[in-house]
This record gives structure tokens, C-alpha cells and sequence, in this order.
């Protein structure tokens, strides 16, 4: 495995060691991650839910030897969840403690140590010591505007400002990687800060070759079968009948579940039986059943 | 085969230049400083292999998923033979430079201000595929609308009832806080300014309370045959009114229209003609159980965490299935804040919900109000304002 402290010597180098890790990369994908660490830029994954956008930053984290930090966004996130919040009540207890023997002055200093700082992980990720860390900005479309424009500063310089510490700038630049789903559409301030790579369901070799590393225990049959069945639920025309196509997600956790049955083969049975795996809407697995038996047929060549 | 240069002739950046400019002029927005990120990348991955370069510029240059075909196509065609991609811009420039149409025209030339002659006709008959159900209606016709824009006193009366009728949902408290006498949870950073001023001591808890935030709106017109008279004059003024809030309109009829591309426009005229030319359904039949569920396959992000407040104005006359018609109503409750339906009685007299449409709006609409007589506008305009106070 090639451990690289800048980045990788080439594109190809940082799929070999993404592989490794198993996780396998599309080239193109892997030149936007190859170009995001060298022009240190922000990236910014976007694509329907279960196509390894998350994955990636933990794959990157682990060929790196970086650690990874996550920022989970929800509606109505704050800074003091996203950057830092100060630890309240141990200032007070010190306050209270050192009242009688410190002057204001001095008070007011201590209490402001970075010690009472309580790091969040944006803040964490930027005073990582070098190399830095890998963050994950997971599902930034989950979070409000506000909050979107509150990661500008952070987007655009890698630093933030904390009105008692002053200006905190990355000693470097921490590999950052925004996911969305799209359930809307982002701030163009924010896309212009990154690079932007759309992540689409993957051709079927490398969906055989990441199911084959994620479930080795499945058999290369069953795998195949697997493959096949979902790569054809998302083409036409059977996609059309699905409000959502399962994810490569989708497909790792139900080969786990054919292999936990003793499957070997897939018939008509066992499909509808697991169907709650690959969909996780009622009118898409009552969708599925009646076309379970086309989708089972051998490929018209 | 290669017509980009190496970058030891300084061909390169002149070339990727005009490649920004040339994508500029196809609608995606690149800036000069994404040019030059996009030269500095070209260095980077090399010019070895196509596919490469490819995948660099794509992912310095594009930023939305709807430019990636654009910038696919246009690549390829520079690559093999820029003076067919010269073509193809040429090709792409109409679309991309629409010209407005001069506003307040109507209103400076009041007296020409009559509507405009109906040219378009029925069109697009053969296309659509209608359900059994609804030949009934006999003078169904699929049409464009046709929207004049606003003369000068409808212009006034717009205004006026924008002024006089508020169209404001009461705020709800947000997810976010901000210092206040009455919140639950304290603030702590508040206490520490106050025990720095009094020597560590702590005279009252400050605390926090959670911020106003408005709710965005969405707005579902029916257009259908019923509604035809108001249309127009109601588009203007939930144009005018929900102005500076988050909202979203559609407007249905045999199918959805999407108005969001319409209200985008700042001027009300501008938004009637580009209404004008999106509607494509107006004053036929009512298909709202079709037009819901194109609204939840294709729209449903329009539905913001379901905060949303749903402002449906139909008479519920549905010639689609009830049974579909129901579970498309419940899946838009189960993913609002608030369904509200506001039922101009536009049909009938002595109307009861008797009609299937309206007993399913009936069962599971969160706030109703129907209107008896419409006959102006604002009786109509002060309806929304009665039901969305509520």
C-alpha cells in the first residue's frame, strides 16, 4: 500500500491504494479526489443515497493514516455543535475559585484558556497536527442555509474565527469532502468553494468487484445473480416503476442477508422474502413483486 | 486528434480559456478563477490521457449535475474538431439569450391593452394521453393560457390587495436560539459576560430562546376549467403577496406545471408571461390525483422537513381514481406541516363535498374554507389570508 504524506504521485497510484482498502474507485472519481489534495480544495460528493460518497472519506482517512472527523448535518445546526462552544460551567467554577486571590484581569485571561475550549469537529480538523485529518461534511443538504453560509470562511480559507482566540487557520489543509444528497439544491457560494463530483450507480464490473470484497462468503454465482438482478432494477425500463433504485449499500447488505439464509441460487421466493432489503418503501416492494419474475429471466443477448 | 496544445507551447491556457468562455456561452456558469483552477488541474493530471483531462475539467468546471450533459458534449466536440463545436455553440446561442419581453408595456399603453388574440388553439391534443373519465367535460381543450399581462388597473388592484389583504403565516419557533427573557434553556455564555461584571457572581440565569422562523409555502392553483377566470388575477397576486418568503407554486390542471421558474421573475408581468408559457393544461379537466403524484415523484423537494405549509386552492373535483387520489393526499399530509384547502365553490350553487375529490380533500386536509358566490378577486384574496391565519 502506498502511504503518501502530500497526496498521491498519480491518479492511478490513488486507486491502487483505495482498492487496497476496498473500495473501488472510478477513475473519474478518483481524478477529482487525485486534483481536490492537490489543489486543496474542498470536495463536494453529490448522488442518490447508497453510492459510497460516505465510504469514500472513510477510505481515504484509512490509505492516508489520517484521522477521520464527521460532521453529521441536521436542520437547524448551530456553530456551538459545528465548531466549538465553550465549557460554561467549568469558566465559572473558576471563576468562583480564583475570585478572591486574581485580579479581573487575570481572571478574564484564564478563563479564556483554550482549555475551557470544548473542540467540535470543524475546529478539530483545523488544528490537527500535520498531515491533517480527513473531514467529512456528511449530508450538508440536511442542514439550513444559515449553516451553509456559515461554512464559507471555513470552505474557501480552511480557517475560522473565534471572537476571544482570534483567527485559527489550518496548519494544513485538512482533505475535506461535502456529501448531499440533493434533497435540495445547495448555495452557489458553496459551490464555488469546491470541486464537484456527481456520483452515479456503478457499472456492473465494479459493483461485482465491491460486492465480491465486501461479501467474500457469498459465492462467485450468487454474486453474479446479485449483481445482475439490481444492475437491471436500475435500467429500463423497470427502474421507472420504483420511486428509489437501491444503492450499492443496498446490495452489499442483501447479499450479507443471502449468504445469512444459506441462499445459493436466487429464485422468485426468496426475492420477495428479502425484498425489504434493497427497498425501504411499501409501494416499491409491492412494486417489485410482479416484475420479479422478468427480472429473473436470462438476459435477451 | 489532440487539439488542446501541451502546455510547453502555451497553447494550453489559451485553450482552456476559450473552452471556459465557450461553456460560459452554453449556460454554465464558470468564472475566471475557475479557469484558471481548471489550467492548474490540466497540469497536474497531465494530457496523457484523454479521459483524464476529461475528469479534471469536469470536476473544476461543473457544479451541477444538469451541466455535466453540456459540458460532456461540448468537450467531446472541441476535442475532435473545434469549428463543429463553433457550430454547435452557434446551435445553442437562441436558446441561451432569450430576449424579455419589454415590461410595463400593458400598463403604458393602457388603451392596447385588450387581450391578446388566442393564436395558439387547441394544440397538443393528439400528445396527451387522457383518461376515459374525463371526456365528459366536453369543452375540455388542452391549451396554452393566455395570460396578457397586467393593465394598469388590475395593476392597482394587485397592489392594493397585496397592502390591504396580509398573507402572513404566524412564525413558529425554529430550531435555532438566540438570547431571550423567556426561553427555557440558559445561557451560558451570557452568565459568564454577567458574573465577569460582578465579580463572579451570578445575579439572575440568562437564557436562551428559540428564534421566530418562517415557514415556507407551498402553493397548488387549479387552472382547470373552473378556475379559469381567476387564474391569472390569483397567480398575480400570490405572486406579489408570498413575495421574500420561501415558496413554491404549481399549478395543476391534467398535469403539474411547475411556476417556480415563473415566480423567479421579479416583475408580475414577466411572471405571467412565463407562465404563459409553461401551462400547457389550462382550463381543461382536474387530474389532481395525477398532477399529486407528479408533484411527489418529481417536486417532493419542494418539501422542506416537513415544515412546509400546503396551500391548495381547488374546487376537489377529481375525474381521476379516488383511491389514488387518496393515497397521493395522504403521502403530501404525511410530508407537511399543514394541509390547507381553500375551495372556491365555483360550480355549483347548493355545493356539498358530495363529489369523491372533495370528500377525500374533506377527510385530511389539516384547515378548509370554502367560499360561497365568488365574484371579486379580493373575496378570494381575503379567503387565503382567513385560512392561513387560522
Amino acid at each position: 500500500m502506498v502511504k503518501a504524506v502530500n497526496g498521491f504521485a498519480s491518479i492511478d497510484a490513488l486507486i491502487h491504494a483505495l482498492q487496497g482498502v476496498g473500495y473501488h474507485a472510478p477513475r473519474q472519481l478518483a481524478t477529482s479526489v487525485f486534483l481536490a489534495m492537490k489543489l486543496q480544495r474542498p470536495l463536494l460528493l453529490e448522488g442518490e443515497p447508497g453510492v459510497g460518497k460516505t465510504e469514500l472519506a472513510k477510505a481515504l482517512a484509512k490509505v492516508l493514516g489520517r484521522p477521520m472527523l464527521r460532521l453529521q448535518c441536521y436542520d437547524g445546526m448551530e456553530q456551538r455543535e459545528a465548531l466549538y462552544e465553550w465549557n460554561h460551567t467549568a469558566q465559572l467554577l473558576h471563576m468562583r475559585a480564583a475570585q478572591d486571590t486574581n485580579t479581573a484581569d487575570e481572571i478574564e485571561r484564564e478563563v479564556y484558556q483554550p482549555r475551557y475550549l470544548i473542540r467540535r469537529p470543524l475546529l478539530q480538523a483545523l488544528q490537527a497536527p500535520a498531515p491533517g485529518a480527513v473531514l467529512l461534511i456528511d449530508e450538508v443538504d440536511r442542514a439550513d442555509e444559515p449553516f451553509e453560509a456559515f461554512l464559507l470562511e471555513y470552505l474557501g480559507e480552511y480557517q475560522v474565527t473565534i471572537p476571544e482566540l482570534g483567527t485559527i487557520k489550518a496548519e494544513a489543509a485538512p482533505i475535506t469532502i461535502l456529501t448531499s444528497n440533493r434533497t435540495r439544491d445547495l448555495n452557489d457560494a458553496v459551490k464555488r468553494r469546491c470541486l464537484y463530483q456527481w456520483m452515479d450507480y456503478p457499472e456492473r464490473e465494479r459493483e461485482l468487484a465491491i460486492v465480491q470484497s465486501q461479501v467474500p462468503e457469498a459465492g462467485p454465482a450468487l454474486t453474479e445473480a446479485i449483481t445482475q438482478f439490481v444492475s437491471r432494477l436500475r435500467s429500463m425500463p423497470f427502474a421507472n416503476a420504483f420511486q428509489r433504485s437501491p444503492g450499492i449499500a443496498e446490495s452489499v447488505e442483501w447479499a450479507k442477508a443471502l449468504v445469512a439464509l444459506d441462499t445459493l441460487t436466487l429464485d422468485p421466493e426468496v426475492v420477495q422474502d428479502t425484498a425489504g432489503i434493497l427497498f425501504k418503501q411499501r409501494e416499491d416492494v409491492a412494486a417489485l413483486i410482479p416484475l420479479i419474475d422478468d427480472l429473473l429471466q436470462p438476459e435477451a443477448a | 486528434m489532440m487539439k488542446l496544445g501541451d502546455a510547453r507551447s502555451g497553447k494550453l491556457p489559451d485553450n482552456i480559456t476559450g473552452f471556459g468562455r465557450a461553456l460560459r456561452r452554453a449556460g454554465v456558469p464558470v468564472d475566471s478563477s475557475r479557469i484558471a483552477m481548471a489550467i492548474e488541474a490540466a497540469q497536474l493530471v497531465g494530457l496523457e490521457r484523454k479521459e483524464d483531462l476529461h475528469s479534471a475539467l469536469r470536476t473544476v468546471m461543473v457544479s451541477r449535475q444538469q451541466d455535466l450533459e453540456v459540458f460532456d458534449q461540448l468537450f467531446e466536440a472541441l476535442f475532435r474538431n473545434p469549428e463543429l463545436a463553433q457550430q454547435l455553440l452557434a446551435q445553442m446561442l437562441p436558446k441561451v439569450r432569450q430576449g424579455t419581453p419589454p415590461s410595463r408595456k400593458a400598463r403604458v399603453q393602457e388603451a392596447l391593452a385588450a387581450a391578446k388574440i388566442p393564436n395558439e388553439g387547441p394544440r397538443k391534443e393528439s400528445e396527451i394521453q387522457l383518461d376515459a373519465a374525463m371526456t365528459a367535460s366536453d369543452q375540455q381543450r388542452l391549451r396554452h393560457a393566455d395570460f396578457a399581462t397586467l393593465n394598469a388597473s388590475e395593476f392597482r388592484l394587485i397592489e392594493r390587495l397585496v397592502r390591504d389583504v396580509p398573507l402572513a403565516l404566524p412564525p413558529v419557533p425554529g430550531r435555532r436560539t438566540r438570547a431571550g427573557s423567556r426561553g427555557q434553556r440558559p445561557h451560558w455564555a451570557a452568565a459568564m459576560q454577567q458574573a465577569r461584571r460582578f465579580e463572579g457572581e451570578l445575579l439572575w440565569l440568562p437564557k436562551r430562546t428559540r428564534r421566530p422562523q418562517v415557514l415556507p409555502l407551498l402553493v397548488l392553483v387549479d387552472i382547470s376549467g373552473s378556475m379559469e377566470r381567476y387564474a391569472r388575477l390569483l397567480l398575480a397576486f400570490l405572486h406579489n403577496a408570498t413575495r421574500g418568503r420561501p415558496r413554491a407554486a404549481f399549478a395543476f390542471g391534467t398535469d403539474l406545471t411547475d411556476l417556480r421558474p415563473a415566480f423567479r421573475h421579479r416583475d408580475t408581468d414577466h411572471m405571467l408571461d412565463a407562465a404563459n408559457a409553461a401551462i400547457d393544461d389550462f382550463a381543461g379537466g382536474t387530474r389532481l390525483g395525477a398532477s399529486l403524484a407528479t408533484l411527489r415523484e418529481r417536486h417532493a423537494r419542494t418539501l422542506v422537513g416537513r415544515r412546509t405549509v400546503v396551500l391548495l386552492i381547488s374546487d376537489g373535483l377529481d375525474t381521476g381514481e379516488p383511491e389514488a387520489l387518496e393515497s397521493e393526499v395522504q403521502w403530501l399530509k404525511r410530508h407537511c406541516r399543514q394541509l390547507l384547502w381553500l375551495n372556491p365553490l365555483l360550480r355549483f350553487d347548493g355545493y356539498a363535498p358530495l363529489a369523491t375529490g372533495a370528500q377525500v380533500l374533506h377527510r385530511n386536509a389539516d384547515g378548509m374554507l370554502a367560499v360561497h358566490n365568488l365574484s371579486r378577486l379580493e373575496d378570494l384574496a381575503q379567503a387565503i389570508s382567513r385560512l392561513m391565519r387560522r
